[in-house]
């Protein structure tokens, strides 16, 4: 049993990889859940406006908005909810399963809010007009609450996963150590800011289809305030979150995002300040169209870059700083009793250890050298590499086209076998299993250059 | 290629996690089967009533089937929310101490998992589009938006079952990842299921359908809107369907039990005898309450209740005789204890469960079955109250230890 890793099998998705998998419904999941945690400050906020202030026709946009919330947020958020663990689960076991191990009862406290959440929520759309409004208040005050206690309790989950930030978790394994991390607070932050940013532009949709012109006014007044609210400290958050990132992720950000995402991120936050501070100053120009188009554009250009990059900058840690991407644990935990997988790895490898290893390659000869290979690369780079000459991080664009076996061998026994690139897991292969791992990724490039030639040809005919 | 029983314990010992649990993990089973149970019946109600709204749909001509098509429409929209959210539990707990198991099976299966969501996705959209255009007087067409809703759930409760039940079969999934010792890590099969499994969860949204309709009939029959001949019409139909639902599901379950591995005994289990005696139960009460069908009471949902109770037992204890010969026993789970985050779910869900959702609750309870507005009691606004403060509380405490660790950890 001591021989034997604790790695499960491997799902492969040709191009895109597990890792977007992930990052599409991540991103799906963060755009519905925050709408609906920040629509219920701002429903809790107009309800209170239009009961002390008497202006019960505000009352019809929040049902609106509430209808709106049912089908957006409570279809696809509370199913791309649950769609994340599944999502982890198949692309990343150790991953998902250290975070369960570390926080079950931490997500269970959420799943009770989010069971009070979803019976919440229909309760405020389908009682207003039908129990008398100060208790229908009391509702919604509790209903916001509720809400952003579920984000309270996700974001130590999610902030552990970039990095305890000490060495305290290490030793005590302690849940509390664990979860009011460094990167905590000002990653509450920030979330709790761009709630109220996306629920401001969400808002608009409806706002805009408002009959009433006074209250359409108000309302879309009140979002605007509410968006840039959420803005202005968003980037204030933003500035004391990236204070709080390990030296990897600071890293990556500078050298190794894509070059398009700085200047993204910045042309979408400049959007939507002039977005609100319009909609604030001519509250009638607001368009259904519009507000459509901007909640899309904060989706699919800032949202998804954003979301993408926080994945990244992770690398090549999926949680604690000490599971990688690729399902072995990297260091040990005292605190946990957990042990490192790299000593067994360095001493026997992964074929001798692996579980789900099949019997045929279990001993490597001349006819199986290859399947052997592409197995070990597999389950130990898929999870952020593309086997194939496109899609997600390229291993033949990462390596150059080479099909110098001698070439990629010398990286793996030297830089990757030693971790010494920051972004990059250690993974001290044996000597035998190097080679055939460089055999399997120069057999990539050449099968790559070979269908180039094949189709340079083509064209010449 | 098949492991022997050896390898797979030792397969199955090493993929547990590291970090072990925070508690006993007797807490996380009886948790994992109490949660199952509400999330179970959530299913049950929200194939029945969806399947009931198609039916009576193609029957809209009479009113009682129109307004009861549309009735159903609704709760079947609210009762996928339900499911849903209360299926996180149990996938929850059943991470904690079946990882191994439930992971494994996922990823041998991982483009159906993923599938999974987007048809989930797809289906309750689509159950919505069929919310909003079932009317009094709708097209006969708007009905399609409900079949390809139901479909595509019935398709969804089948991939939950397949996983599942993969899940219990460790000694095949070597020759499902590696068949003939070539590996496919497509995740695109779906490798195993249990027909007469499968069937039996179906025919138990029957039975649960027909103890909700009884339910409905009880709940507004304080409404002046909601006449006598049509509650009496839904109660003598709930009552009805409850017949057809046990014996379909007598049926299903006998077929069941005649799959499993002859080593189970399954036909002598007390459990299994349990549950034909309920059904046998529930069989007897309904015939009884034909005769009577101006009758109403929430017993056959109570019942139904038990029922689900029963049988989250008895597919706990399939588990456990399905990992025996791999000496998987869950007590062997390392545990590190973690008062502090235990107390945190604990207190959670006595104070805010308690509290914020009885508050809900009755709100909803109560303001269902007047007419007009409801005008909350004493009572009533007491519970708010509780609920405002409870939820201030908690955020305050919240708070308060977090930057206490925080700045202890940091400085």
């Amino acid at each position: 049993m001591l021989d034997t890793l604790g790695l499960y099998p491997t799902w492969y998705v040709p191009t895109i990889g597990t890792a977007w998998v992930m990052g599409i419904i991540g991103t799906i999941h963060v755009l519905a859940s925050h709408t609906s945690v920040g629509a219920s400050w701002l429903f809790a906020l107009i309800e209170t406006k239009s009961v002390t202030e008497n202006k019960p026709e505000l009352m019809e946009y929040i049902k609106k908005y509430g209808v709106f919330l049912l089908v957006f947020s409570y279809i696809i958020g509370s199913i791309t909810g649950p769609g994340i663990w599944y999502a982890i689960t198949v692309a990343s076991p150790r991953g998902v399963g250290g975070l369960i191990h570390n926080f079950v009862w931490v997500w269970a406290a959420e799943w009770v809010y989010f069971t009070v959440e979803v019976i919440g929520v229909y309760a405020l759309v389908y009682l207003i007009g039908k129990i008398d409004p100060r208790t229908h208040l009391k509702l919604t005050w509790v209903f916001a609450l509720a809400s952003w206690a579920t984000m309270l309790l996700i974001v130590g989950i999610l902030s552990f996963m970039m990095w305890p930030g000490n060495k305290s978790w290490y030793d005590t394994g302690s849940t509390l150590d664990a979860f009011f991390n460094l990167n905590f607070f000002a990653h509450l932050g920030l979330r709790t800011a761009f709630m109220f940013a996306i629920a401001g532009a969400v808002g608009g949709i409806l706002a805009a289809t408002m009959k009433d012109k006074n209250v359409r006014i108000e309302i879309t007044r009140f979002l605007s305030k509410m968006g840039l609210a959420g803005v202005f400290l968003g980037m204030i958050m933003w500035m004391w979150y990236v204070q709080t990132l390990p030296s990897n992720a600071k890293i990556i950000m500078q050298t190794q995002l894509p070059g398009y995402i700085a200047p993204t991120l910045f042309a979408v936050l400049g959007a939507t300040l002039v977005y609100f501070s319009w909609t604030a100053w001519k509250p009638m120009q607001l368009k259904q169209g519009f507000a459509i188009a901007m909640t899309a554009i904060i989706a699919i250009a800032g949202l998804w870059p954003e979301e993408r990059s926080r994945e990244s900058i992770r690398k090549p840690y999926v949680a604690g700083q000490y599971i990688y991407s690729n399902q072995t644990i990297a260091r040990d935990v005292p605190g946990k009793q957990i042990k490192s997988n790299l000593p067994l790895i360095a001493e026997k490898g992964i074929l001798a250890t692996h579980p789900f290893v099949p019997e045929s390659l279990r001993h490597v000869t001349a006819a199986n050298r290859l399947q052997a290979g592409e197995f070990i690369t597999k389950v130990m780079c898929a999870n952020c590499h593309s086997m194939g000459a496109t899609g997600l991080r390229p291993m033949i664009q990462k390596l150059h086209g080479s099909t110098d076996v001698a070439q990629i061998k010398a990286y793996l026994s030297g830089a990757l076998y030693n971790g010494l690139v920051p972004y990059m897991p250690r993974i001290p292969l044996p000597d035998k299993e190097q080679e055939l791992v460089a055999e399997y990724l120069a057999s990539l490039s050449q099968k790559s250059s070979h269908l180039q030639t094949i189709a340079l040809a083509t064209k010449g005919e | 290629m098949e492991l022997d029983s050896h390898s797979i314990a030792t397969t199955l010992q090493v993929l547990r996690d590291p970090a072990g649990i925070p508690s006993h993990p007797i807490v996380f089973q009886v948790l994992m089967i109490a949660t199952w149970v509400f999330h179970i019946l959530f299913v049950n109600i929200a194939l029945g009533t969806a399947g009931l709204s198609l039916y009576a749909f193609a029957k809209r001509q009479t009113p009682h089937w129109e307004r009861l098509s549309i009735g159903m429409t609704k709760a079947a929209k609210v009762s996928v929310s339900m499911l849903i959210v209360l299926g996180v539990a149990p996938l929850l707990f059943t991470q904690v101490i079946y990882d191994p198991q439930w992971y494994s099976s996922n990823i041998l299966s991982g483009a159906w998992a993923i599938g999974f969501i987007f048809t989930l996705i797809l289906g309750y959209s689509s159950w919505f589009t069929f919310y909003f255009k079932n009317h009094q007087g709708a097209s006969g067409t708007v009905v399609w938006w409900g079949i390809i809703g139901l479909a595509f759930f019935l398709l969804d409760g089948f991939i939950m079952h397949a996983l599942s039940y993969q899940a219990l079969l460790p000694d095949q999934w070597m020759s499902w990842y590696a068949p003939n010792g070539k590996v496919d890590m497509s995740g695109t099969h779906i490798h195993a299921w249990q027909a007469g499994r499968f069937l039996f969860f179906i025919a138990m949204s029957v039975t649960v359908l027909g103890a909700f309709l009884k339910a409905y009939v009880n709940y507004y029959r304080v409404r002046e809107d909601y006449e006598a001949d049509y509650l009496t019409f839904v109660n003598r139909l709930g009552t009805k369907i409850i017949l057809v639902g046990v014996v379909a599901q007598i049926v299903t379950f006998t077929w069941w039990l005649a799959d499993l591995p002859a080593s189970f005994h399954a036909f002598s289990s007390p459990l299994a005898l349990a549950i034909f005696a309920i059904l046998i139960l529930l069989c007897g009460v309904s015939l009884r309450q034909q005769k009577v069908p101006h009758v109403t009471s929430y017993q056959a949902l109570a019942v139904t209740v038990v029922m689900a109770a029963v049988i989250a037992t008895f597919r706990e204890l399939l588990r456990m005789q399905y990992m025996l010969p791999y000496g998987y026993d869950i007590e062997t789970y390392k545990v590190m204890e973690d008062i502090p985050s235990t107390a945190l779910f604990f207190l959670t869900f006595i104070g805010v469960g308690g509290l914020v959702g009885g508050f809900f609750l009755t709100a909803i309870y109560k303001a269902g079955r007047t007419q007009g507005v409801y005008e909350a009691s004493p009572t009533v606004n007491k519970l708010a109250n509780s609920a405002i403060g409870i939820m201030i509380v908690w955020v305050g405490i919240f708070f308060m230890v977090g930057i206490f660790t925080w700045v202890s950890n940091t400085l």
